[in-house]
Protein backbone atom coordinates (compact mmCIF):
# COMPACT_ATOMS: atom_id res chain seq x y z
CA UNK A 1 0.00 0.00 0.00
CA UNK A 2 1.52 3.32 -0.82
CA UNK A 3 0.56 6.54 1.31
CA UNK A 4 1.31 9.33 0.33
CA UNK A 5 1.93 12.46 2.40
CA UNK A 6 1.29 15.88 0.90
CA UNK A 7 4.09 18.13 0.90
CA UNK A 8 2.75 21.41 -0.26
CA UNK A 9 5.65 23.85 1.23
CA UNK A 10 6.01 25.52 4.72
CA UNK A 11 4.73 22.42 6.48
CA UNK A 12 6.19 19.64 9.26
CA UNK A 13 6.00 15.98 7.70
CA UNK A 14 8.01 14.90 10.41
CA UNK A 15 5.64 14.08 12.90
CA UNK A 16 3.41 12.18 10.85
CA UNK A 17 5.64 10.58 8.92
CA UNK A 18 7.25 8.98 11.91
CA UNK A 19 3.80 8.15 13.52
CA UNK A 20 3.04 6.52 9.96
CA UNK A 21 6.46 4.39 10.61
CA UNK A 22 5.70 3.45 13.74
CA UNK A 23 2.09 1.77 12.29
CA UNK A 24 4.89 -0.70 9.96
CA UNK A 25 3.96 1.73 6.71
CA UNK A 26 6.63 3.50 4.32
CA UNK A 27 4.84 6.80 3.51
CA UNK A 28 6.05 8.50 0.43
CA UNK A 29 6.06 12.66 0.41
CA UNK A 30 4.24 13.53 -2.67
CA UNK A 31 5.07 16.60 -3.62
CA UNK A 32 3.80 16.18 -7.82
CA UNK A 33 0.71 15.82 -9.44
CA UNK A 34 1.83 11.89 -9.94
CA UNK A 35 2.80 11.00 -7.07
CA UNK A 36 -0.69 11.88 -5.48
CA UNK A 37 -2.08 9.54 -8.42
CA UNK A 38 0.20 6.77 -7.49
CA UNK A 39 -0.87 6.88 -4.22
CA UNK A 40 -3.59 3.96 -2.25
CA UNK A 41 -3.76 6.39 0.44
CA UNK A 42 -3.49 10.30 1.23
CA UNK A 43 -2.64 12.50 3.72
CA UNK A 44 -2.83 15.92 3.33
CA UNK A 45 -0.93 17.42 6.82
CA UNK A 46 -1.93 21.15 7.37
CA UNK A 47 0.62 23.46 9.01
CA UNK A 48 0.69 27.28 7.14
CA UNK A 49 -1.21 29.97 6.92
CA UNK A 50 -4.38 29.69 4.20
CA UNK A 51 -3.59 32.02 1.28
CA UNK A 52 0.19 30.58 1.11
CA UNK A 53 -1.10 27.00 1.37
CA UNK A 54 -3.86 27.55 -1.50
CA UNK A 55 -1.47 28.91 -3.72
CA UNK A 56 1.21 26.40 -3.30
CA UNK A 57 -1.28 23.71 -3.97
CA UNK A 58 -2.60 25.56 -7.13
CA UNK A 59 1.07 26.30 -8.73
CA UNK A 60 1.79 22.96 -8.15
CA UNK A 61 -0.99 21.23 -9.62
CA UNK A 62 -1.93 19.16 -6.58
CA UNK A 63 -5.74 20.08 -6.14
CA UNK A 64 -6.62 18.55 -9.47
CA UNK A 65 -4.54 15.17 -8.77
CA UNK A 66 -6.37 15.49 -5.67
CA UNK A 67 -9.50 15.99 -6.83
CA UNK A 68 -8.39 13.05 -9.40
CA UNK A 69 -7.33 10.60 -6.77
CA UNK A 70 -9.86 11.27 -4.45
CA UNK A 71 -13.27 12.44 -5.55
CA UNK A 72 -12.86 10.78 -8.61
CA UNK A 73 -11.31 7.49 -7.76
CA UNK A 74 -12.51 7.12 -4.37
CA UNK A 75 -9.01 6.62 -2.93
CA UNK A 76 -9.25 6.89 1.11
CA UNK A 77 -7.82 10.80 2.65
CA UNK A 78 -7.02 11.90 5.46
CA UNK A 79 -7.09 15.72 6.23
CA UNK A 80 -5.32 17.70 8.80
CA UNK A 81 -6.16 20.65 10.48
CA UNK A 82 -5.42 23.04 7.51
CA UNK A 83 -5.78 20.24 5.58
CA UNK A 84 -9.42 19.57 6.72
CA UNK A 85 -10.13 23.88 6.34
CA UNK A 86 -9.06 23.57 3.04
CA UNK A 87 -12.18 20.98 1.79
CA UNK A 88 -14.14 24.16 2.44
CA UNK A 89 -15.51 26.21 -0.37
CA UNK A 90 -14.06 29.62 0.94
CA UNK A 91 -11.50 30.03 3.11
CA UNK A 92 -11.56 33.64 4.84
CA UNK A 93 -7.72 34.02 6.87
CA UNK A 94 -6.05 36.95 5.60
CA UNK A 95 -8.61 37.98 3.00
CA UNK A 96 -10.69 35.12 1.05
CA UNK A 97 -9.89 31.91 -0.58
CA UNK A 98 -10.53 29.39 -2.77
CA UNK A 99 -10.31 25.99 -1.52
CA UNK A 100 -10.65 22.47 -3.17
CA UNK A 101 -14.66 22.89 -2.73
CA UNK A 102 -15.30 19.12 -1.50
CA UNK A 103 -17.40 20.42 1.23
CA UNK A 104 -20.23 23.48 1.22
CA UNK A 105 -19.33 25.43 3.91
CA UNK A 106 -16.87 28.32 4.61
CA UNK A 107 -13.35 28.56 7.15
CA UNK A 108 -14.05 31.48 9.89
CA UNK A 109 -12.20 33.02 12.35
CA UNK A 110 -13.20 31.38 15.59
CA UNK A 111 -13.71 35.06 16.95
CA UNK A 112 -16.56 34.90 14.90
CA UNK A 113 -18.70 31.68 15.59
CA UNK A 114 -18.49 31.95 19.50
CA UNK A 115 -21.00 33.92 20.03
CA UNK A 116 -19.86 36.07 22.35
CA UNK A 117 -18.40 33.33 25.09
CA UNK A 118 -14.76 34.35 26.66
CA UNK A 119 -12.15 32.34 24.85
CA UNK A 120 -8.75 32.61 23.72
CA UNK A 121 -7.98 32.59 20.25
CA UNK A 122 -6.14 30.36 19.05
CA UNK A 123 -7.91 27.15 20.27
CA UNK A 124 -4.52 25.89 21.15
CA UNK A 125 -3.80 22.43 23.34
CA UNK A 126 -5.57 20.08 24.94
CA UNK A 127 -9.45 19.14 24.37
CA UNK A 128 -12.19 16.71 23.95
CA UNK A 129 -13.29 15.35 21.20
CA UNK A 130 -16.78 14.01 20.90
CA UNK A 131 -17.74 11.56 17.64
CA UNK A 132 -21.48 11.53 16.30
CA UNK A 133 -22.27 8.03 15.26
CA UNK A 134 -20.89 8.65 11.92
CA UNK A 135 -17.18 9.31 13.34
CA UNK A 136 -17.59 6.31 15.70
CA UNK A 137 -15.22 3.68 13.55
CA UNK A 138 -12.36 6.44 13.87
CA UNK A 139 -12.26 6.72 17.74
CA UNK A 140 -12.25 4.35 20.60
CA UNK A 141 -15.60 3.53 22.27
CA UNK A 142 -16.47 4.98 25.50
CA UNK A 143 -13.96 6.97 27.41
CA UNK A 144 -13.18 10.73 26.19
CA UNK A 145 -10.28 11.26 24.20
CA UNK A 146 -8.19 14.01 23.83
CA UNK A 147 -6.45 15.57 21.18
CA UNK A 148 -3.91 18.28 20.66
CA UNK A 149 -5.78 21.49 18.83
CA UNK A 150 -3.44 24.46 17.08
CA UNK A 151 -6.21 26.58 14.91
CA UNK A 152 -7.82 29.87 14.44
CA UNK A 153 -10.23 29.41 12.58
CA UNK A 154 -12.93 27.05 11.57
CA UNK A 155 -14.75 25.13 9.43
CA UNK A 156 -18.34 26.07 9.06
CA UNK A 157 -20.22 23.18 6.75
CA UNK A 158 -23.76 24.19 5.11
CA UNK A 159 -25.03 20.18 6.10
CA UNK A 160 -23.91 18.74 9.03
CA UNK A 161 -24.05 15.22 7.98
CA UNK A 162 -20.63 15.52 7.40
CA UNK A 163 -19.33 16.12 10.63
CA UNK A 164 -18.01 13.07 12.52
CA UNK A 165 -17.07 14.56 15.78
CA UNK A 166 -17.64 17.54 17.67
CA UNK A 167 -14.97 19.47 20.28
CA UNK A 168 -16.61 22.60 22.77
CA UNK A 169 -14.78 26.00 22.91
CA UNK A 170 -17.58 28.13 23.64
CA UNK A 171 -19.82 26.44 21.65
CA UNK A 172 -19.45 23.18 19.67
CA UNK A 173 -16.71 23.14 16.85
CA UNK A 174 -16.44 20.86 14.20
CA UNK A 175 -13.52 18.37 15.02
CA UNK A 176 -13.68 16.01 12.10
CA UNK A 177 -15.95 15.78 9.11
CA UNK A 178 -16.35 12.13 6.66
CA UNK A 179 -18.19 11.46 3.65
CA UNK A 180 -17.34 9.22 0.66
CA UNK A 181 -13.59 8.24 0.99
CA UNK A 182 -12.46 11.57 3.12
CA UNK A 183 -12.33 11.55 6.50
CA UNK A 184 -10.56 14.90 8.23
CA UNK A 185 -9.14 16.30 11.56
CA UNK A 186 -9.12 19.72 12.88
CA UNK A 187 -6.83 18.28 15.76
CA UNK A 188 -3.27 17.03 15.39
CA UNK A 189 -3.66 12.93 15.31
CA UNK A 190 -0.19 13.56 14.47
CA UNK A 191 0.73 15.39 17.35
CA UNK A 192 -1.21 13.10 20.19
CA UNK A 193 0.74 10.62 21.25
CA UNK A 194 -1.06 7.16 22.04
CA UNK A 195 -4.87 8.30 20.83
CA UNK A 196 -3.23 9.85 17.96
CA UNK A 197 -1.58 6.94 16.89
CA UNK A 198 -4.63 4.64 17.36
CA UNK A 199 -6.62 7.16 15.57
CA UNK A 200 -3.90 6.87 12.36
CA UNK A 201 -4.36 3.52 13.10
CA UNK A 202 -8.36 3.63 12.45
CA UNK A 203 -7.85 5.24 9.13
CA UNK A 204 -5.47 2.42 7.57
CA UNK A 205 -7.84 0.65 8.56
CA UNK A 206 -10.60 2.81 6.90
CA UNK A 207 -12.40 0.49 3.86
CA UNK A 208 -14.61 3.76 2.96
CA UNK B 1 -13.24 21.45 27.86
CA UNK B 2 -9.72 22.79 26.39
CA UNK B 3 -6.66 21.15 29.15
CA UNK B 4 -4.25 23.42 30.89
CA UNK B 5 -0.96 22.50 29.67
CA UNK B 6 2.34 21.34 31.06
CA UNK B 7 5.49 22.11 29.07
CA UNK B 8 8.99 21.22 29.73
CA UNK B 9 11.55 23.91 28.65
CA UNK B 10 14.68 22.51 27.55
CA UNK B 11 17.53 25.12 27.09
CA UNK B 12 20.34 24.12 24.05
CA UNK B 13 24.10 25.02 23.87
CA UNK B 14 26.71 23.48 21.95
CA UNK B 15 24.57 20.53 21.32
CA UNK B 16 23.98 19.34 25.06
CA UNK B 17 20.73 20.63 27.24
CA UNK B 18 22.09 22.94 29.91
CA UNK B 19 20.24 24.91 33.29
CA UNK B 20 21.14 28.19 34.66
CA UNK B 21 20.15 30.64 37.29
CA UNK B 22 19.29 33.75 36.05
CA UNK B 23 20.58 33.44 32.70
CA UNK B 24 24.00 32.46 33.46
CA UNK B 25 25.95 29.55 35.56
CA UNK B 26 24.92 27.06 33.28
CA UNK B 27 25.16 23.26 34.03
CA UNK B 28 25.12 20.49 31.53
CA UNK B 29 21.68 18.83 31.75
CA UNK B 30 22.35 15.91 29.38
CA UNK B 31 21.24 14.98 25.78
CA UNK B 32 18.71 16.78 23.81
CA UNK B 33 17.46 13.67 22.39
CA UNK B 34 17.24 11.68 25.78
CA UNK B 35 15.36 13.74 27.76
CA UNK B 36 13.25 14.94 25.03
CA UNK B 37 12.06 11.23 24.61
CA UNK B 38 11.46 10.83 28.78
CA UNK B 39 9.06 13.72 28.20
CA UNK B 40 7.01 12.01 25.65
CA UNK B 41 6.95 9.11 27.54
CA UNK B 42 5.24 10.83 30.17
CA UNK B 43 3.39 12.42 27.99
CA UNK B 44 4.50 16.08 28.29
CA UNK B 45 1.81 18.16 26.80
CA UNK B 46 4.12 19.94 24.24
CA UNK B 47 7.88 20.94 24.76
CA UNK B 48 10.08 23.67 23.92
CA UNK B 49 13.44 24.08 23.11
CA UNK B 50 15.77 27.15 22.68
CA UNK B 51 18.97 27.87 21.24
CA UNK B 52 19.95 29.90 24.21
CA UNK B 53 23.21 31.69 22.51
CA UNK B 54 21.87 31.82 19.12
CA UNK B 55 20.68 35.20 19.84
CA UNK B 56 23.52 36.53 21.31
CA UNK B 57 25.60 35.22 18.93
CA UNK B 58 23.05 36.84 15.77
CA UNK B 59 22.76 32.93 14.24
CA UNK B 60 20.79 30.97 13.21
CA UNK B 61 19.21 28.04 16.22
CA UNK B 62 21.42 24.72 15.97
CA UNK B 63 18.73 22.99 13.55
CA UNK B 64 20.43 19.67 13.64
CA UNK B 65 20.03 19.41 17.83
CA UNK B 66 16.41 20.61 17.57
CA UNK B 67 15.71 17.89 14.59
CA UNK B 68 17.06 15.25 16.73
CA UNK B 69 14.57 16.57 19.70
CA UNK B 70 11.60 16.66 17.16
CA UNK B 71 12.24 13.18 16.31
CA UNK B 72 11.29 11.95 19.38
CA UNK B 73 8.26 13.97 20.08
CA UNK B 74 4.70 12.46 19.22
CA UNK B 75 3.58 16.54 20.75
CA UNK B 76 4.00 20.06 19.56
CA UNK B 77 7.21 21.13 19.44
CA UNK B 78 8.42 24.86 19.30
CA UNK B 79 11.26 25.78 19.17
CA UNK B 80 13.19 28.97 19.44
CA UNK B 81 16.90 31.19 19.55
CA UNK B 82 17.95 33.30 16.69
CA UNK B 83 15.38 33.00 14.68
CA UNK B 84 15.00 36.18 12.58
CA UNK B 85 14.10 35.36 8.74
CA UNK B 86 11.19 33.25 7.21
CA UNK B 87 14.07 31.25 5.71
CA UNK B 88 14.90 30.61 9.62
CA UNK B 89 11.16 29.53 10.68
CA UNK B 90 11.02 27.43 7.49
CA UNK B 91 14.21 25.80 8.39
CA UNK B 92 12.84 25.32 12.18
CA UNK B 93 9.53 23.92 11.00
CA UNK B 94 11.20 21.25 8.46
CA UNK B 95 13.82 20.38 11.18
CA UNK B 96 10.30 19.20 13.19
CA UNK B 97 9.05 22.38 14.57
CA UNK B 98 5.28 23.28 14.84
CA UNK B 99 5.71 26.10 16.49
CA UNK B 100 8.18 29.10 16.78
CA UNK B 101 8.93 31.42 19.41
CA UNK B 102 10.76 34.91 18.72
CA UNK B 103 11.52 36.85 21.88
CA UNK B 104 14.54 39.35 20.89
CA UNK B 105 14.19 39.10 17.51
CA UNK B 106 11.14 40.03 17.27
CA UNK B 107 12.03 43.28 19.91
CA UNK B 108 14.17 44.14 16.93
CA UNK B 109 12.21 43.80 14.13
CA UNK B 110 8.31 43.79 15.27
CA UNK B 111 7.35 42.69 11.58
CA UNK B 112 8.83 39.56 11.60
CA UNK B 113 5.52 38.36 13.71
CA UNK B 114 3.44 39.16 11.16
CA UNK B 115 5.49 38.00 8.78
CA UNK B 116 5.95 34.85 9.83
CA UNK B 117 2.12 34.41 11.08
CA UNK B 118 1.03 35.13 7.29
CA UNK B 119 3.50 32.38 6.30
CA UNK B 120 3.09 29.64 9.07
CA UNK B 121 -0.44 30.89 10.46
CA UNK B 122 -0.83 32.65 13.97
CA UNK B 123 -1.11 29.17 16.01
CA UNK B 124 2.68 28.64 14.89
CA UNK B 125 3.81 32.27 15.90
CA UNK B 126 4.87 32.18 19.78
CA UNK B 127 6.38 35.75 20.93
CA UNK B 128 7.92 34.93 24.19
CA UNK B 129 8.32 38.01 26.48
CA UNK B 130 11.22 38.73 28.84
CA UNK B 131 10.22 40.74 31.74
CA UNK B 132 12.11 42.07 34.61
CA UNK B 133 10.12 42.74 37.96
CA UNK B 134 11.18 46.29 39.74
CA UNK B 135 9.41 46.81 42.94
CA UNK B 136 5.90 46.88 41.33
CA UNK B 137 6.86 47.88 37.79
CA UNK B 138 7.14 45.77 34.54
CA UNK B 139 9.84 45.80 32.20
CA UNK B 140 11.36 44.16 29.15
CA UNK B 141 14.30 42.26 29.85
CA UNK B 142 17.13 42.10 26.98
CA UNK B 143 19.16 39.17 27.84
CA UNK B 144 21.60 39.79 25.38
CA UNK B 145 22.88 42.91 27.26
CA UNK B 146 21.26 42.19 30.71
CA UNK B 147 19.78 44.96 30.53
CA UNK B 148 15.99 46.34 30.79
CA UNK B 149 14.98 48.11 27.37
CA UNK B 150 12.51 51.34 28.30
CA UNK B 151 11.85 51.77 24.82
CA UNK B 152 8.49 49.55 25.05
CA UNK B 153 6.30 48.94 27.81
CA UNK B 154 5.12 45.08 28.62
CA UNK B 155 1.72 45.57 28.09
CA UNK B 156 1.94 47.37 24.94
CA UNK B 157 4.09 45.39 23.19
CA UNK B 158 1.93 41.99 23.51
CA UNK B 159 -0.58 44.33 22.58
CA UNK B 160 1.36 44.85 19.37
CA UNK B 161 2.71 41.37 18.91
CA UNK B 162 -0.93 40.45 19.20
CA UNK B 163 -2.38 42.99 16.20
CA UNK B 164 1.37 41.84 14.03
CA UNK B 165 -0.29 38.29 14.56
CA UNK B 166 1.24 36.59 17.32
CA UNK B 167 -0.90 33.32 18.38
CA UNK B 168 0.52 32.54 21.83
CA UNK B 169 2.43 34.49 24.44
CA UNK B 170 5.38 33.07 26.48
CA UNK B 171 5.66 34.97 29.48
CA UNK B 172 9.11 34.63 31.36
CA UNK B 173 9.92 36.25 34.43
CA UNK B 174 13.39 36.35 33.80
CA UNK B 175 14.38 37.87 37.28
CA UNK B 176 12.90 34.81 38.72
CA UNK B 177 14.45 32.39 36.48
CA UNK B 178 15.90 28.93 38.70
CA UNK B 179 15.46 31.09 41.71
CA UNK B 180 12.46 29.32 42.69
CA UNK B 181 10.97 32.09 44.60
CA UNK B 182 7.42 31.66 42.64
CA UNK B 183 5.85 32.95 39.80
CA UNK B 184 4.76 36.39 39.43
CA UNK B 185 0.61 36.01 39.48
CA UNK B 186 0.12 39.68 39.54
CA UNK B 187 1.83 39.56 35.72
CA UNK B 188 0.21 36.45 34.78
CA UNK B 189 -3.47 37.60 35.54
CA UNK B 190 -2.74 41.02 34.30
CA UNK B 191 -1.44 39.83 30.67
CA UNK B 192 -4.60 37.07 30.82
CA UNK B 193 -7.26 40.00 31.57
CA UNK B 194 -5.98 42.01 28.80
CA UNK B 195 -5.46 39.46 25.64
CA UNK B 196 -7.88 36.79 24.62
CA UNK B 197 -4.30 34.74 23.05
CA UNK B 198 -2.91 31.87 25.49
CA UNK B 199 -0.32 32.60 27.72
CA UNK B 200 2.12 30.49 28.72
CA UNK B 201 4.32 31.24 32.05
CA UNK B 202 7.55 30.55 32.96
CA UNK B 203 9.96 31.07 35.88
CA UNK B 204 10.36 30.76 39.45
CA UNK B 205 8.80 27.89 40.13
CA UNK B 206 10.22 26.07 42.96
CA UNK B 207 7.62 24.24 44.49
CA UNK B 208 4.17 22.22 42.88
CA UNK B 209 2.52 24.40 44.51
CA UNK B 210 3.76 27.60 42.68
CA UNK B 211 3.08 25.88 39.51
CA UNK B 212 -0.67 25.38 40.83
CA UNK B 213 -1.05 29.28 41.58
CA UNK B 214 0.35 30.36 37.97
CA UNK B 215 -2.36 28.18 36.25
CA UNK B 216 -4.75 29.67 38.70
CA UNK B 217 -3.60 32.93 37.60
CA UNK B 218 -5.30 32.49 34.62
CA UNK B 219 -1.84 30.52 32.64
CA UNK B 220 -2.78 28.73 29.70
CA UNK B 221 -0.22 26.58 30.47
CA UNK B 222 3.14 26.17 32.81
CA UNK B 223 6.71 25.46 31.75
CA UNK B 224 8.77 23.66 33.56
CA UNK B 225 12.78 24.31 33.66
CA UNK B 226 14.69 23.54 36.95
CA UNK B 227 12.43 21.65 38.38
CA UNK B 228 12.68 18.65 36.11
CA UNK B 229 16.54 18.94 35.91
CA UNK B 230 17.84 19.15 38.93
CA UNK B 231 15.06 17.85 41.57
CA UNK B 232 13.70 14.58 42.12
CA UNK B 233 10.29 15.52 40.18
CA UNK B 234 8.67 14.53 37.16
CA UNK B 235 6.06 15.20 34.57
CA UNK B 236 4.03 12.20 36.02
CA UNK B 237 4.30 13.33 39.45
CA UNK B 238 3.69 17.05 38.75
CA UNK B 239 0.46 16.42 36.51
CA UNK B 240 -0.88 14.20 39.78
CA UNK B 241 -0.52 17.15 42.12
CA UNK B 242 -2.02 19.96 39.74
CA UNK B 243 -4.93 17.44 39.01
CA UNK B 244 -5.30 16.84 42.67
CA UNK B 245 -5.13 20.66 43.25
CA UNK B 246 -7.99 21.22 40.39
CA UNK B 247 -5.92 22.42 37.70
CA UNK B 248 -7.52 20.48 35.23
CA UNK B 249 -4.45 18.92 33.12
CA UNK B 250 -4.97 15.41 30.81
CA UNK B 251 -5.35 12.73 33.25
Amino acid sequence: MTIAVVDYGAGNLTSVLKMLERLGEEPQIARTPEAILAADRIVLPGVGAAGEAVEKLRGRGLDAALDETVRKKGRPFLGICLGMQLLAERLYEFGEHRGLGWVEGEVRHINEVVDGHDVSVPHMGWNRVDPTPSGMEFFKRGSPQEFYFAHSYTLRPSDSAVVAAYTGYGVDLVSAVRFDSVFATQFHPEKSQVEGEKLLAAFLDWRP
Amino acid sequence: MLRKRLIPTLLLREGRLVKGVGYRNHRDAGRPETTARAHDAQSADEIVILDIDASRDARPPDFKALGLVAAECFMPVTMGGGIRSRDDACRAMDAGADKITITTTALDNPSLIGDLARLLGAQAVVLGVDVWRSGSEHLIYDFRTDRTRRDRDVMSWIGEAVDRGAGEIRLMSAESEGKRCGMDLELIAGVKKRFKVPVVAEGGAGTLEHLAEGLEAGADGVCVGTMLVFSDNNLVKIRRFLNSRGCELRA
